[in-house]
């Protein structure tokens, strides 16, 4: 393993390689410092640009991104009280209270010390649980792959968003438009119309663009509209004593193992992550009363706790194919169409390219940390950028990424079509994500569906009769009523509210 | 009529469109041509009709959930009077048909020009279509100076297409511009 490991060093330190982590990280930093731009909509939009690299350095390119926005949310939420994206809307309650009392350099420090340690223990954690689940999985097969998919279709679905029944029909919406085009077992055309077009199915990245890109530019725009501008608190010195350290490092240690084992989880992300770790600190720290008055702990483990699970969202993307939200879900789409597939297979097959985007994350992380100390104040600036002026070159680069990939003009029909089906879900609290990831694993869901009932002839009872794909699948239906059990909480009620307000 | 009834109404329509949208689809399984086929073993057709089946049954229950009801006069009982008050134009809409429907000119406004580029792109040509696009968006988001509007959205053209075209190779086209030597 660690001759791999360090054959993975060597490949992701080559020149171009390192380049390109560094040029996404920028990117990355920069996407989470700005509002409104989302990681995903960044992952889409970056995918036609990745089909002309080879594997391993696009890998490289969209993890690097996904990791540094998760770095640069905290930024926006400390300095100016805006969280670059939701999974930093914690931060902003003690990060920017610290920023009010002159205090932003200490923040922002441990921000970075704190996101660089989670960001290693996850990809540490990743390093040496990674293979051994693949192994495991091996185990599977079709039917423990579809119960695999429908337990992560359903937390995905129980878990974004306020109503479960509007997650499942945004699932369910997806899975349907991945089923338009030729079915590549019997090659029966399939709800294509008669278009041509349509025969290839639809590309997710269209749908993605669409109704993440397109949407986001018009909500900004819409809130331009209304006029909300926010005033931005200057750091001066990025720094952090030796004491404070110390004082937040039990804070920083418990928020990267709880953002690590919640992020396992398909579905949580980063975002119900860092609330369920704030929440737990609160009650197993000492002097919780501090925390919310400017406390640097409270700055500390929510970051720390996003930027594990965002890596810990890698694990069973990579183990399992199983995407946990809309970035690692547009991530999933992207291996797939560079001819990867993640799975129980891929440290066998792909070894080498996993083994690289490992390495390249430790790469990263360290890349991050030493962009983000010097340069945060010009990041900060970067959130001056007006987005009247930001906007429209965001629309016109993801239509760009629409037509290059099959210079269709269909497809920008369709970017349109899912951009407003989107803006609608979003203003009506239909979560996007279950929508994407359904349409990305629809494909393998209904292989995975058929092939198990061809082992059994046509049986459905193959589900049931094995016990992994049972335990699965009774998992999936828990999860599905998870929510009318939590809605007593208090805590999951404002988690749920604050990542619908980001 | 007030916002929780408005809300209901809107979640039995969405319901509504759901149901119609799953007869389609069902509907249209009926069209997937039956190629041989191995006996007892799924075909084309299974997933498809267990996803519409689902989807019906979703959309069904927002038309007809009970709890819904309970969630939206516990909202009325509770919230109307001081969502009347801090919203009046909701519960008494005033001015055009738009304003009736919940929409207002900007954000009519802004879909139009965002749907009109991507529609026209491909004829108009790519240069064309986004100077005129980022004039006209620019403009929506409230910059009133036409020289910076004009200047900007001129600069972003040009570099982005140099720059997709020569540096990552993406074909644009070029539209009405075809006759220029670019």
């Amino acid at each position: 393993m660690f001759d791999q490991l360090l054959n993975g060093f060597a490949t992701a330190l080559l020149p171009l390689n390192l380049l390109i982590a560094l040029c996404g990280c920028l990117v990355g930093t920069l996407i989470g410092v700005l509002p409104g731009l989302g990681p995903t909509a960044t992952l889409a939009m970056l995918i036609p640009l990745v089909f002309s690299m080879p594997p391993a350095t696009a890998l490289i390119l969209l993890t690097s991104v996904y990791y540094g926005s998760m770095y640069g949310g905290s930024t926006t939420s400390i300095l100016v009280n805006i969280p670059g994206e939701s999974a930093s809307v914690i931060t902003t309650i003690d990060g920017h209270k610290m920023a009010m009392q002159g205090r932003a350099g200490p923040a922002l420090a441990v921000a970075a010390i704190g996101s660089f340690i989670a960001g290693t223990f996850a990809v540490l954690m990743l390093t040496f649980v990674g293979a051994p689940i693949a192994r495991y999985a091996l185990l599977f097969g079709p039917a423990e792959f579809f119960a695999l998919m429908v337990f992560g279709l359903c937390t995905v679905a129980s878990l974004t968003g306020t109503n479960v029944t509007k997650s499942i029909i945004a699932t369910c919406l997806g899975l349907m438009i991945a089923t338009i085009g030729i079915d590549l077992v019997s090659g029966a055309a399939r709800f294509t119309f008669g278009n041509p077009f349509l025969q290839d199915g639809v590309d997710f990245v269209v749908v993605a663009i669409g109704m993440f890109a397109l949407t986001e530019v018009v909500i900004t725009a819409r809130e331009v509209h209304a006029g909300t501008r926010a005033q931005i608190v200057k750091a001066d010195k990025v720094w952090i004593s030796w004491s404070e350290f110390l004082y937040s490092l039990p804070a920083i240690v418990r928020g990267t193992v709880f953002g690590f084992v919640i992020g396992m989880l398909p579905g949580a992300g980063a975002t119900l992550s860092t609330f369920i770790a704030y929440n737990l600190e609160k009650r197993l720290c000492k002097n919780p009363e501090l925390l919310g008055t400017g406390d640097i702990r409270g700055v500390a483990n929510p970051e720390s706790a996003n930027n594990a699970a965002s890596g810990a969202s890698l694990v069973p993307l990579l183990t399992l194919g199983l995407p946990g939200g809309g970035a690692t879900a547009v991530m999933l789409g992207a291996l797939m169409m560079l001819d990867i597939t993640p799975g129980p297979l891929m440290f066998e097959k792909h070894g080498a390219i996993v083994w690289t985007l490992i390495a390249s994350m430790y790469v990263g992380n360290t890349l991050l940390l030493l962009l983000n100390w010097p340069l945060v104040n010009v990041f900060a600036r970067v959130m001056r950028i007006p987005p009247k002026f930001l906007m429209p070159t965001v629309l016109v680069i993801s239509t760009i990424g629409v037509w290059s990939l099959s210079y269709s003009a269909v497809d920008l029909v369709l970017t349109g079509a899912a951009g407003v089906l989107g803006y609608y879900m979003r203003v009506h609290k239909y979560p996007v994500e279950p929508l994407i990831l359904g349409l990305i694993l629809g494909g393998r869901l209904e292989q995975a569906y058929r092939q198990a009932l061809i082992i059994s002839a046509g049986s459905n009872m193959i589900f049931v009769e094995k016990p992994i794909s049972l335990g699965l699948l009774i998992g999936a239906a828990l999860f599905l009523f998870l929510p009318m059990l939590l809605k007593r909480s208090k805590q999951f009620v404002a988690a749920q509210e604050s990542a619908e307000a980001a | 009529m007030d916002i929780a009834a408005r809300g209901l109404l809107r979640t039995r329509i969405e319901g509504l469109v759901i149901l119609l949208v799953a007869g389609g689809y069902l509907w249209e399984t009926f069209n997937i041509p039956d190629f041989y086929q191995l006996p007892d073993t799924p075909g084309p057709k299974t997933f498809p009709e267990l996803l519409g089946l689902v989807f019906a049954v979703m959309g069904l229950w927002l038309l007809i959930s009970p709890s819904d009801i309970m969630a939206r006069i516990r909202a009325k009982r509770d919230g109307t009077a001081a969502a009347v008050a801090a919203e009046p134009s909701a519960a008494a809409p005033s001015g055009g048909l738009l304003a009736r429907i919940g929409l207002d000119w900007h954000f009519v406004a802004l879909w139009a020009v965002v749907l009109a580029y991507l529609w026209f792109m491909p004829d108009l040509g790519f240069p064309v279509a986004t100077f005129l696009l980022l004039v006209l968006f620019t403009r929506l988001l409230g910059e009133p100076r036409w020289h910076v509007l004009i200047g900007l959205a001129l600069a972003v053209t040009i570099v982005v297409y140099v720059g997709f075209k020569y540096g990552l190779n993406v074909r644009l086209p070029l539209g009405v511009l075809e006759f220029l030597p670019i």
